[in-house]
């Protein structure tokens, strides 16, 4: 920093200057631990013991034929379907209301945009306690005379997943909203005047100008919340830990407690190289369409 | 479908989106004798007495400053870091420019959650379990690159002719990335800043892992363990909610705009 800026020396050793913070850390406490999952996966390393064996792929096979790994492997698929119907349907119809209305617009943005700051372990206490036996969903349902249908909702084999997809859903669906209000803003008004004049009514125009106008953004908003609902661990944690039993056990709540809990650092991390898998591929899909949607 | 008739489904819909928050605001400041109440029902007393309790014996003011100085300090030493490598890779000319790029990219990939574990092993092998200097530095390296993509992006916004004039008139790298080039990406800076305390501010499984002796607690590691012990304590656990959540609501109010705008470019986290 302090050489002549135009000698050899300075312009070779700047560019390390300037990247070394970062890189040092990046490469420590990412690259490398991303790394070290694949490679403990193939040992039977129990996270405490200084030597570790390889195993080859003794930990894939196990994990094939580990019926709560599958089980968990499904769940986290279901967890994201809803998550995705929810945050996507319901995101673009609540987005194409929104880009209609211009009083309050704001006020109501707000609202539903502020939940996606809140902490996912604050989320996690809010619905476990909406979602008691005698909690506010339950009391609101007898209030409006359906009482039928309260449950102990994170306490039902077959309500559980959804119930906590839904308190996700709550939690991220803001996010969506703003990705496709920010795409309605580009789409054309001339697109819906001429609809108009053709005496289309404003669901047509949604279905024929919005619709197809937002195709990019919505693949977007699909895969975005793919692999953000892929990664979620917190608010599961927080709220069943997996249960009951394992109707709520998605990957990484599996992982945690096998690698983190067990000390079954070998298979753990094997389950964490199938999250690293999946949740890659669907990141570079992403990355693809944003670069087509750049150019 | 008038207008109006949208107003009023949005309108509903807002309402209900921010119920859960208001609800257990509600429930935060009831004197214990009105819970029998609906949760729906506001306070008729209003009562402070439970983020006393929650503040002082449920330990949240120790969280909470733990949470605070991990949050400013990942924020600050993120736009330093984040922004002088993206300086480089926009600004200067050198070998393996594109293997770095490529290497950035594959941190926009990595999921957290996925490689936790080897993490804990590092941080312990450095002796940074129970610091937060350990907690530090997983959060910055998780999230580095997807800032120094940002400031990449934003950096290239910048004409290269200033760039050049301030290098004729004899400036170094440093003088122009701290005089000339950094004062024009404060959007970028604020965005960055927000992020990244946002998220510092709201993780729970890093701190999970990597904080285990009470003292060392954030709010996340704080309100879980209240959660599984005082599980019946509705109050204390509502007031904790809302001792986490505010200063991030206040941020968001406040800083609304740079939010949104962040939130949709740092997506892909």
């Amino acid at each position: 920093m302090f050489l002549d800026p135009d000698s050899k020396l300075a312009q070779r050793l700047n560019p390390v200057l300037f990247l070394l913070p970062a890189l040092t850390i990046y490469i420590v406490f990412a690259i490398y631990p991303t790394y070290s999952v694949v490679e403990y996966s193939f040992t039977d390393w129990d996270g405490i013991r200084p030597d570790r064996d390889f195993v080859g792929l003794e930990n894939y096979q196990r994990l094939f034929s580990d019926k709560i790994f599958w089980e968990a492997f499904r769940n986290t698929f279901v967890w994201s379907g809803v998550i995705i119907v929810i945050n996507v349907g319901l995101g673009l119809v609540i987005a194409a209301m929104l880009a209609r209305v211009w009083k309050a617009r704001l006020l109501i943005q707000t609202c539903i945009v502020l939940p996606v700051v809140i902490s996912p372990m604050a989320v996690a206490t809010i619905w476990r306690w909406m979602y008691q036996p005698t909690g506010v969903i339950n009391q609101v349902l007898e209030t409006i005379g359906l009482g039928a249908f309260a449950t102990p909702w994170l306490g039902s084999p077959n309500v559980v997943l959804y119930a906590l997809a839904f308190a996700h859903s709550w939690s991220t669906i803001g996010l969506g909203v703003i990705i496709f209000l920010a795409g309605l803003q580009a789409v054309d008004e001339d697109l819906y005047e001429a609809a108009r004049v053709d005496g289309a009514n404003p669901l047509q125009s949604f279905r024929y100008v919005t619709l197809p106008a937002l195709r990019p953004v919505t693949a977007v908003v699909f895969i975005l919340t793919l692999t953000q609902s892929f990664k979620v661990f917190d608010i599961v944690w927080a709220t069943t830990q997996g249960g009951p039993i394992r109707f709520s056990e998605i990957l990484s709540t599996y992982m945690y407690k096998r690698g983190a809990l067990e000390n079954q650092y070998g298979y753990g991390s094997a389950i964490g190289v199938s999250l690293l898998v999946i949740v890659s591929i669907a990141t570079i899909i992403y990355m693809q369409i944003q670069n087509k949607e750049d150019r | 479908m008038g207008r109006w008739v949208l107003l009023f489904i949005l309108g509903v819909i807002a309402i209900l989106m921010v119920s859960p928050l208001v609800l257990t605001v509600f429930t935060s400041l009831k004197p214990t004798t009105e819970l029998v109440n609906p949760p729906w029902y506001p306070p008729i007393s209003l009562t402070f007495e439970h983020y006393v309790r929650v503040w002082t014996e449920g330990g949240f003011s120790r969280y909470f400053f733990n949470t605070l100085l991990i949050s400013v300090v990942d924020a600050i030493v993120m736009i330093v870091i984040a922004s002088l490598a993206a300086y480089a890779m926009v600004f200067m000319e050198f070998r393996g420019k594109l293997v770095l790029q490529v290497l950035f990219l594959i941190g926009l990939m990595i999921p957290v959650t996925a490689i936790v574990l080897p993490l804990f092993q590092i941080v312990r092998s450095f002796g940074l379990l129970n610091t937060h200097l350990g907690v530090i530095f997983a959060d910055l390296a998780l999230a580095v690159s997807i800032f120094v993509f940002m400031f990449s992006s934003f950096f290239m916004g910048v004409p290269k002719a200033l760039h050049e004039a301030a290098r004729i008139d004899g400036a170094t790298e440093f003088q122009i990335y701290r005089r000339v080039v950094m004062p024009i990406a404060t959007p970028a800076v604020v965005t960055t800043a927000l992020l990244e305390f946002l998220w510092s501010w709201n993780d729970l499984l890093l701190r999970l892992l990597l904080m285990t002796k009470d003292e060392m607690r954030t709010l996340s590691v704080g309100l879980l363990n209240f959660q599984g012990t005082m599980t019946r304590d509705v109050t204390g656990l509502s007031s904790g909610t809302v001792i986490m959540a505010i200063p991030v609501v206040l941020l968001f109010l406040f800083f609304q705009r740079h939010f949104v705008r962040g939130m949709t470019a740092g997506a892909v986290k």
